[in-house]
């Protein structure tokens, strides 16, 4: 078996690794190998052919494949070696990334692992939708693949189930490509989607929206035929005597999507039960040293703009973890206080800036964000509305930070 | 005339698959004939996927006689026909002075039958077989084990067809007539003609016997549900664990897979809908809840699916359940006539198959096939084999190092040997099953796409002629833009 | 009277409310930047969309290829335009800003692909 030293192996082409790649042989590490496993990178990017990425990042509004090729062409530049077609099989907790392709198994040790595999969808066997199972149920990704990638038509008439940002744009692109879309139906008293594809994706094209409902059975045993839809009350269960039975061919959705972290789990790297990524501290460093991790492999972004940064910035933590034979240590850590969510980085030195990314748990408006350490607020920040959709990013100066002492993040109204 | 088979198996579950390969031990042009699109479509496919011991059933049963012989020679028959197979042993766990009493009598049922090394165990014991149950003392089964019935079934007929038997799919059979002394069978495939016929029709056994003049058997349904966990959790089980049994039901209980996941069920209800396979939502939590209090792992972010079966059960007014029946009659000359059969079917498929056999013997001539090669081959899987052996499999195959299906890391190569299967099945399931693509955790959210193309792209398919299991069931309405 | 306005510029999706007389917007409320005004006064007037699809694309490595619109055009346009792309077909190599439909339906906007695609 080939075996070949690296200083860096990137796991998985998409917007994660690409900007990682990118601006780690800025930084000067040249020694880098990106492993993926379609024929062409980009990730899921090449499947979003909407537009309306690239406004943070580039100040502009790209399609996902513009987004992805923008950083696909910048590492072609650079001769950043990128090995397609090729899956990873296993990274080991002492960096060793042994991979497959129809040239045979490959073996790289490295000095730094950037794990950016991506997310998953949430399926309907995790939600346990109960009926049959006939097929026309997919989920939003998957019917986006096989309309975009593979040119195949999933259905004609259609009910969405969550709304995720993935099934709104979908309901748009079956509209567009002649599909009726009956409606979609969300479990939660609030969408889970962006404000602006609710406007642009349902309202621009008359699809309801109806919230605290949600799918309670599923009819048809080869090709589906039929749902039935349920109000719910406030502990998200189903209303007796509020069963509607609409009539579709098929049933998409957008409920979820779920760190991808099977080789992570591998390499012995510590998971994070909330977000289901890796613990990392403020470099996005995993608890197994020299594995990094960033994009949605890490937790679910809403938008790929602050993918490309999170990784932009794992790369300076990469490329500071070579030079300088480590990290300097992250003992305080960072908690999740009254309506948060998730917050990530887990840990932070106290002596460095560091930017903090988290969700809120419910809808808001009017509150208060608020950073405290030792009983002290570091900062506090006004916002307008804060959404369970919209991941929030608050930038922390050193010299606000002591070392030592623990994080509370907290918002409220 | 001459008919065209000397003869037609109805039924291509494990036992029918089963038949149809002992027949081929002999020069009888032999036949399947099969209603959905697939082997093992219906009860054989959907079970617990326990080898049993034989200790569950009345002795003197044919249940019990053919299960234990069964149980004996599953290493030789798993290894013969290259199938998973596992012989893990199985622990049935009580707790209170009547769940003793319960399990003392089912030992000496046991031994009557015939079952091996069976014991009662104490809590200590119990533990270190099974670290995560919940339990004072067990009945321990050492012989009990755990295979793929859809493998086995799959392989029982593709060694049939290896061996010169034909299989047609879709070819439910829907009126028989005798006319000197030849069967004729309809099907929406056409008429196929035989000397014998066998009903091994499962769910459909009662409506085929109607049909060869046999009457009177009430056949019930009889629907479990299961549960399938995330491979997370497969360490925590090494062998299946059963509650103490109740007269009528094994009970809810949990069980490994060969391929590393566990299975929670089945609960059990009669239905009059044998095409019915929904899994409601109250079943699924009673699921959980009952089986938790045996072993206490079950949660919900480690769900992957649901499924559901029913077993084939004859059923008197009274609630009697009948043993397996297995029957030549007078109103049904050259007909074998099987009624019932249900659990144990899949560890006894093979003692029945030779049962059948024997009954023909009584009145025809059976010459040997000198030709029989009882041994066949599966697909390769690439991801149980070491690094080294991978390595090789490439060089030999290079669609071995292209990985179609992520999480269950199968490769192009073994799709390709899947779609190109030797009964000629095409669905997505088939596939699907055959090489476990979409079965992982992302439930065919990466690999489905691929597979679905390489179908089309294999056997020349549009988008709208792919099937997914059963006819009618299109994934695809068309294409986004017509070529 | 009073309006809200979902605005769909950027991620942000201010929710604006707008006091409207006589068609004419005389305050606005909610928006974080100045877009947001451009945005409402735009939906009022004209609202305006860009939108996304496929081609077939013949000899490439994909079947399809994703396109879009090089600058919105009217809302109840949409669907004459992709009545207009349906039966396009390109063929590979394509290249990200090549020009598949020029000044689609006189709307003064060009279809462009957004993806390379090399040859099969």
């Amino acid at each position: 078996m080939k075996c070949e030293n690296k200083d860096v192996v990137i796991v998985g082409g998409g917007p994660a690794g690409l900007a990682a790649a990118v601006k780690l042989h800025q930084l000067g590490v040249r020694d880098i190998l990106v492993v993926e496993r379609e024929k062409q990178p980009g990730g899921i990017l090449r499947q979003c052919i909407h537009d309306g990425f690239g406004l943070t990042r580039f100040g502009e509004t790209l399609s996902g494949p513009e987004y992805a090729q923008r950083f696909l062409s910048q590492a072609q530049q650079l001769g950043i070696e990128i090995v397609p077609d090729t899956t990873v099989l296993q990274v080991s907790g002492d960096r060793l990334v042994t991979t497959a392709s129809r040239d045979g198994l490959a073996q790289y040790k490295a000095g730094a692992v950037v794990l950016a595999m991506g997310c998953r969808e949430r399926t309907r066997g995790a939600l346990a939708i109960p009926g049959e199972r006939p097929t026309g149920v997919f989920t939003a990704g998957v019917a986006q693949a096989y309309m975009n990638l593979y040119n195949t038509m999933v259905g004609k008439r259609v009910v969405i189930l969550g709304s995720g940002d993935i099934g709104l744009i979908m309901a748009r692109r079956m509209t567009l490509e002649g599909a009726q879309v009956l409606g979609v139906y969300e479990i939660q008293p609030y969408a889970n989607g962006l404000p602006r594809n609710i406007e642009q994706c349902l309202n621009d094209y008359h699809i309801p929206l109806h919230l605290s409902h949600t799918v309670t059975e599923i009819h048809g045993n080869a090709r589906l035929t039929g749902v039935t839809v349920s109000a719910v009350d406030e502990r998200c269960r189903p209303i007796p005597g509020t069963e509607e039975r609409i009539d579709c061919d098929t049933l998409i959705l957008s409920v979820g999507l779920l760190p991808e972290n099977e080789l992570s789990l591998d390499a012995g790297v510590l998971l994070d039960p909330r977000t289901r990524g890796a613990v990392v501290d403020q470099y996005m460093q995993t608890s197994v040293p020299g594995i990094f991790a960033a994009g949605n492999v890490l937790h679910v972004h809403d938008v790929v703009d602050f993918v490309s940064l999170e990784a932009e910035h794992l790369a300076e933590g990469v490329a500071r973890y070579l030079a300088e034979g480590g990290l300097p240590r992250c003992e305080s850590c960072v908690r999740a206080g009254a309506g948060v969510g998730h917050v990530l980085p887990h840990t932070v030195s106290g002596a460095e800036d560091v930017t903090l990314s988290l969700r809120v748990r419910t809808p808001m408006k009017n509150c208060v964000l608020e950073v405290r350490q030792d009983g002290r607020t570091v900062k506090k920040m006004k916002m307008r509305k804060a959404l369970p959709a919209e991941m929030i990013q608050v930038p922390l100066k050193a010299e606000d930070l002591q070392e030592g002492a623990d994080l509370e993040v907290s918002v409220q109204c | 005339m001459e008919p065209q088979f000397d003869v037609l198996v109805i039924g291509g579950g494990v036992v029918g698959c089963a038949i149809a390969r002992e027949l081929t031990r002999t020069r009888w042009k032999v036949g399947l004939l099969e209603k959905n699109l697939d082997v093992a479509y219906e009860a054989s496919g959907r079970n617990s996927a326990v080898l049993h011991g034989g200790f569950a059933y009345d002795p003197g049963t044919l249940k019990a006689k053919l299960c234990v012989e069964g149980n004996a020679e599953f290493d030789q028959v798993a290894e013969e026909l290259d199938v998973p197979f596992k012989r893990t042993g199985k622990v049935l766990v009580g707790n209170t002075p009547e769940d003793m009493a319960s399990l003392r009598r089912t030992l000496e049922t046991g031994r009557i039958n015939g079952a091996r090394n069976l014991e009662i165990i104490d809590k200590e014991r119990l533990h270190q077989l099974v670290p995560s149950v919940v339990g004072e003392f067990a009945l321990w089964s050492p012989t009990s084990g755990i295979m793929d019935p859809f493998l086995y079934t799959v392989a029982l007929a593709e060694n049939a067809v290896q061996n010169g038997a034909r299989f047609f799919f879709d070819a439910e059979v829907t009126a028989i007539r005798r006319e000197d002394g030849i069967y004729h069978l309809t099907t929406k495939q056409g008429e196929f003609t035989s000397r014998w016929v066998i009903n091994s029709a499962g769910l459909g056994c009662g409506k085929i016997s109607d049909m060869l003049g046999i009457h009177g058997y009430s056949i019930r349904g009889s629907k479990g549900d299961y549960i399938i966990l995330d491979k997370r959790v497969g360490p925590l089980l090494p062998m299946p664990v059963y509650p103490v049994p109740s007269n009528t039901h094994m009970g809810i209980h949990v069980t490994p897979t060969v391929d590393g996941n566990v299975t929670v069920g089945p609960n059990a209800e009669y239905v009059d809908d044998f095409d019915y396979y929904g899994v409601p939502a109250t079943s699924i939590e009673s699921l959980a809840e009952s089986a938790n209090t045996l072993w206490p792992c079950i949660r919900r972010e480690d769900y992957i699916r649901n499924y559901s079966g029913i077993l084939s059960k004859w059923v008197d007014a009274d609630g009697t359940i009948h043993d397996f029946t297995i029957e030549m009659r007078p109103e049904a000359p050259n007909a074998v006539n099987l009624i019932g059969i249900e659990s144990p079917g899949l560890t006894a498929a093979l003692p029945i198959a030779r049962y059948v056999i024997n009954l023909i013997r009584q009145k025809a001539d059976l010459p040997e096939n000198p030709d029989f090669n009882p041994r066949r081959k599966g697909i390769v899987r690439f991801a149980e084999q070491s690094d080294e052996v991978k390595a090789q499999l490439i060089a030999q195959d290079p669609n071995y190092g292209e990985l179609v299906c992520r999480c269950e890391k199968v490769t192009r190569a073994e799709l390709l040997q899947a779609i190109h299967n030797p009964l000629g099945v095409h669905t997505m399931v088939a596939v699907k099953y055959r090489t476990r693509c979409m079965m992982g955790r992302c439930q065919g959210g990466y690999c489905q796409m691929r597979m679905a193309q390489m179908i089309e792209e294999e056997l020349g398919l549009q988008p709208t002629d792919v099937l997914y299991n059963r006819p009618g069931s299109h994934p695809f309405t068309g294409r986004v833009r017509e070529q | 009277m009073l309006r809200t306005y979902t605005c769909i510029i950027c991620p942000n999706g201010c929710e604006i409310t707008a006091k409207l007389e006589n068609g004419e917007i005389c305050d606005i409320e909610g928006a974080l930047c100045p877009r947001g005004k451009e945005y409402v006064t735009q939906e009022l007037t004209d609202p305006r969309r860009n939108i996304a699809t496929s081609v077939l694309l013949e000899g490439g490595q994909l079947p399809l290829v994703s396109v879009r619109l090089s600058g919105p055009i009217p809302k109840d346009r949409i669907f004459d335009v992709m009545n207009a792309i349906r039966p396009l077909r390109l063929k590979a190599p394509v290249h990200v800003g090549q020009v598949a439909l020029p000044n689609v339906l006189g709307l003064g906007v060009d279809v462009l692909v957004t993806k390379e695609v090399a040859v099969l």
